[in-house]
């Protein structure tokens, strides 16, 4: 376990400006309580700002990070988030994240109760739609905790904003939610021109190097992407996310293939050279992707979820999505993070060394 | 019942009991055979009879044919060497399920009983954790399955005996302490590479049978199936009390302990190339038992066709029922439990009928 | 031949077997009695080579014919296989029994009396019968000893008698060592040459029948009055038996 007074002892230019503005708002901010309903219908109840937040739920320790627009208040977070932030670019431009504890719980959302004790936090976040069991032991510690659930944009709109007031910044939420809305009624608009015959079958593969996983439509996040961008999910007949085999995914052969981002070792290569795979649509005419890692994986919801619906969007129909990506990623970067994306970042988080020669992957390159 | 009725009918009755037992071998050939050839015939890409049974042929006539088409690669690469994996792995647990009940006189044991399972199971989870893959990660798994039963030896060993009831405990002791562990390895694990790995292999699953997983699997599912079979009399004569066996001859404890590192080998192949299979290993045999009775020479052939019928069964169902894979485990419950009640019930009515 | 010299064994701090010595040599057949708890078993599993010496030796064949009280075949196997199992010690680890396996498993079954029913089942044949089949197991094994552990204790009268006849026949061509415990002194006039009489202080008695079953040695040996009796056998010649004194009623 990282001692606190080491995560506390970082300074950074951010953090003073941060922690200066906060004095100067200091009177407004503190003077009030918050008060919130969670996704949950539960009320949460913070006294003032939340300073000391584990974030149990993995996208959003980056998100809190993001608002903040530093790492002062997550002190603790998911292993899986932790990995993203160690193989990703959040590792970068936050060095000091690296050092945030993510003992406090365990991959699959159970509590560490003992070390989230430990963490001191004002707030936990947490999935409400797993059952409580991954919940009890929080409350029971009497730790205030906020339940959030996932599948689909209103929700994680709605989550993320709920976030955002309860660390006390709830003016950032503001652009980042109509950016969201901005981009997603653009995609919305030219792709009610696509016809349904033109919609390739997109298959998204959660897990791929230990047995395969894909899934069905219903409240999945990842389905609901591939159709915002003019896309049908080949896996639609699935219940929830589960195993299937190469034949399965031969019998649907899909027209595009989307790899997770959550499996370091696994890259296109693994679709060209297995003798099943390599023979789908999607392997024959090389569209086959892996989801890019930013501040945090585009397969899941997260503060960059624009950029990567722009993405998903310019791969399945380039003919009528032209977003220029390698600006709109400098943009928000710097909106959300305060920091300028260089050609090098942009190459690697987008994998352009190892999917470069992918269908349409072009368009991504620096000019 | 009286002696007269038993003395006019005796050669007829072994007649009968010979005509049976034929019968049934027949039919558990038949009914192997037919499994097979349906399973590589069946699968959720559609491949039409015809044209698959023409691919067997071909592969078989032809092995190192070049293979471009999508169909040929499904039924010869995909399918054959997952549906030869089944059999194999259900022929081998069965087998040992039987020789294991033998040596305990016991019908509740099965391989699980010693922490084979759970110490093969130990060696994978670590190989995994480890990015160990290939060929070093079967021979982890096969090493820590064997270290499962030393281990158990070890612990049961008193007086330089090891009495068959200490053998069950010490083997109880052992693979809980092994299951432990694999959850401690779960719960450290890398979640996005290890862990997925670890879970999804522990649940048991022939999906990812390729014919090099096979071949691999394969020398020690078959070899300790065929020295299981070659000590099929002895079987008989370990099934007895500890004194009429060793007034027969038997090392009891050293036999007892080639059967266990038999069983290890075999139960170790096939973790290592499909995670941990339960079930199999206890009710095929009795199954087994229900149609040709006690005689190991007769039961081991039995049980292994059996199991190799039924596990084919099962594989083919999970892959092919649903668009998803169904776990093994729930499938073999689901189907295997009915069929089992129905032949005991069947047998305790002939038993205590007429 | 087999047998015990100077036998001793200790379970912790009672003393069963106080240096006991008899033998059996090929051709005689020995009955062994003694009061229960009194070291029968011990005995016997000492002969068998089941129990550890603490001082002495034992003399004995490789492999000893082990006929146990109850077979603990209650499985499905048939008569010919359970006597065909005798000859595991001669096929080795991995043998099977052939066709001249099975011939002499079944002439073991016709000495034993037990060829009529050589293809039932072993678990459907009456207790008598099965035992019958467990004797045919131990000739198969070619053992030149045969030991039986109480063979008449579960036996009606009937079975009783065919039992004594079949050992009586067993010692016929004197080609083995036979030993068997009971609790009836009769069955050792009736089927042994020697007797070992295990008494209650420790000491044993060992000698031809003759000699060693006595009212008096019986009387020591089990404690109460013993007599002897003559009547006229089965077929009207003269049979001598040793009774308790208690057997019976009271004459008017």
């Amino acid at each position: 376990m990282v001692p606190l007074s080491l995560i506390t002892a970082t300074a950074s230019r951010r953090r003073m400006a941060a922690a200066l503005a906060a004095m100067l708002f200091a009177p407004a901010a503190f003077a009030e309580e918050i008060v919130f309903k969670d996704q949950g219908n539960r009320e949460v109840r913070l006294a003032k700002a939340a300073e000391r937040v584990v974030s149990i739920v993995i996208p959003m320790a980056s998100t809190v990070i993001a608002l903040d627009g530093s790492t002062s208040k997550l002190v603790g977070m998911n292993p899986t988030a932790k990995s993203a932030v160690l193989e990703g670019i959040l590792g970068k431009i936050f060095p000091e994240a690296k050092d945030i504890p993510s003992d406090v719980t365990a991959p699959n959302f159970v509590p560490n109760v003992e070390a989230l004790t430990a963490a001191n936090p004002d707030l936990v976040i947490q999935w409400g739609d797993r059952g409580a069991d991954i919940v009890a032991p929080i409350t029971n510690a009497g730790l205030t905790t906020m339940l959030i659930l996932y599948g689909t944009e209103e929700l994680t709109r709605d989550y993320m904003t709920m976030a955002s007031k309860a660390i006390g910044k709830p003016e950032r939420i503001g652009e980042l939610v109509e950016w969201r809305d901005r981009v997603q009624k653009d995609i919305e608009a030219k792709a009610t021109a696509i016809p349904d015959d033109k919609k390739p079958n997109v298959l998204y593969l959660g897990r791929a190097l230990s047995d395969i996983s894909a899934s069905g439509s219903k409240a999945n996040y990842n389905a609901w992407s591939i159709e915002l961008a003019g896309g049908k999910n080949a896996s639609d007949e699935l219940n929830g996310t589960v195993s299937v085999n190469k034949e399965q995914i031969a019998a649907w052969n899909p027209d595009v293939i989307f790899l997770n981002a959550f499996e370091a070792k696994l890259n296109v290569d693994w679709v060209y050279n297995d003798p099943i795979l390599s023979l789908t649509n999607a392997a024959k005419s090389k569209r086959v992707y892996k989801m890019p890692l930013g501040g945090y994986r585009w397969d899941p919801p997260s503060q960059e979820s624009p950029l990567s619906w722009m993405w998903t969007a310019n791969l399945l129909h380039p003919e009528t999505f032209k977003y220029d990506l390698r600006t709109e990623m400098k943009t928000a970067y710097k909106t959300l993070y305060n920091y300028d994306l260089t050609d090098g970042d942009i190459d690697n988080i987008l994998w352009v060394k190892e999917q470069g020669t992918s269908a349409d992957y072009a368009q991504f390159e620096a000019k | 019942m009286t002696t007269m009725t038993q003395e006019e009918t005796a050669p007829a009755a072994h007649r009968i009991h010979l005509a049976r037992q034929t019968l049934v071998f027949a039919l558990l050939l038949a009914l192997l055979v037919v499994a097979f050839t349906v399973s590589l015939c069946v699968g959720r890409f559609s491949v039409p009879p015809g044209r698959a049974l023409e691919l067997i042929w071909q592969g078989i006539s032809d092995p190192s044919r070049e293979l471009a088409g999508i169909d040929e690669r499904i039924v010869l690469l995909v399918r054959a060497p997952r549906v030869v994996l089944a059999a194999l792995a259900g022929a081998g647990l069965a087998i040992s399920g039987a020789g294991l009940q033998g040596v305990f006189r016991n019908p509740l044991v099965s391989p699980d009983i010693l922490g084979i399972s759970q110490g093969a199971a130990f060696g994978g989870a670590l190989a995994i954790m480890l990015g160990i893959w290939g060929f070093p990660l079967i021979a982890m798994v096969f090493l820590c399955g064997m270290a499962a039963v030393i281990l158990v030896g070890l612990l049961s060993r008193i007086n330089g005996r090891s009495e068959t009831v200490t053998v069950i405990l010490s083997g109880l002791v052992i693979s809980s302490m092994f299951s432990a562990v694999v959850s401690l390895l779960q719960f450290i694990a890398d979640p996005n590479t290890s862990l997925p790995a670890i879970v999804y292999w522990l649940m048991g699953s022939f999906a990812t049978a390729t014919w090099e997983r096979t071949l691999v699997a394969a020398p020690g599912l078959i070899l300790g199936s065929c020295f299981l079979w070659m000590l099929r009399f002895r079987l008989n004569i370990l099934s007895l009390d500890e004194a009429e066996a060793r007034s027969l001859g038997a090392n009891t404890t050293r036999e007892r302990w080639l059967v266990f590192c038999l069983i290890a080998v075999i139960v170790g192949s096939q973790v290592a190339v499909s995670g941990i299979i339960g079930w199999i290993g206890i009710v095929i045999p009795h199954a087994a038992r229900l149609l040709v009775g006690h005689d190991h020479r007769a039961l081991l052939p039995a049980a292994a066709v059996l199991g190799a019928g039924f596990m084919v069964c099962i594989d083919t169902l999970a892959r092919t029922a649903t668009a998803a894979e169904i776990p093994l485990g729930v499938i073999t419950a689901l189907v295997g439990a009915p069929i089992f009640a129905a032949l005991l019930r069947h047998h305790y009515r002939e038993r205590t009928g007429s | 031949m087999i047998g015990l010299t100077d036998a001793v064994v200790r379970f912790g701090a009672r003393t069963i077997l106080d240096r006991l010595s008899f033998s059996v040599p090929v051709g005689r057949s020995l009955a062994i009695l003694g009061p229960n708890g009194r070291g029968k078993t011990t005995t016997l599993k000492a002969m068998l080579g089941f129990q550890r010496l603490d001082e002495g030796s034992r003399i004995a064949p490789v492999i000893v014919g082990y006929v146990p009280q109850t077979g603990s075949s209650n499985q499905r196997y048939r008569a010919i296989d359970v006597a065909v199992m005798g000859r595991a010690a001669h096929l080795g680890l991995f043998g099977q029994p052939g066709p001249s396996d099975f011939e002499i498993a079944q002439a073991a079954l016709e000495r034993a009396g037990a060829a009529r029913f050589a293809d039932h089942f072993f678990d459907r044949l009456s207790g008598g019968e099965r035992q019958l089949v467990l004797l045919a197991r131990a000739l198969a094994t070619g053992s030149e000893a045969i030991v039986l552990d109480e063979p008449a204790a579960a036996l009606d009268l009937r079975n009783q008698e065919r039992l004594l006849d079949l050992l009586k026949s067993l010692r016929e061509p004197r080609d083995k060592a036979i030993a068997f415990t009971t609790h009836d002194p009769n069955h050792a006039l009736a089927a042994a040459d020697d007797a070992l009489l295990m008494m209650p202080d420790g000491q044993s008695l060992f000698g031809p029948v003759a000699e060693t079953i006595t009212p008096e040695h019986l009387e020591q040996l089990y404690g109460v009055p013993m007599r002897v009796v003559d009547l006229a056998g089965p077929t009207g010649d003269s049979h001598r038996a040793v009774l308790p004194a208690f057997a019976g009623i009271r004459a008017a």
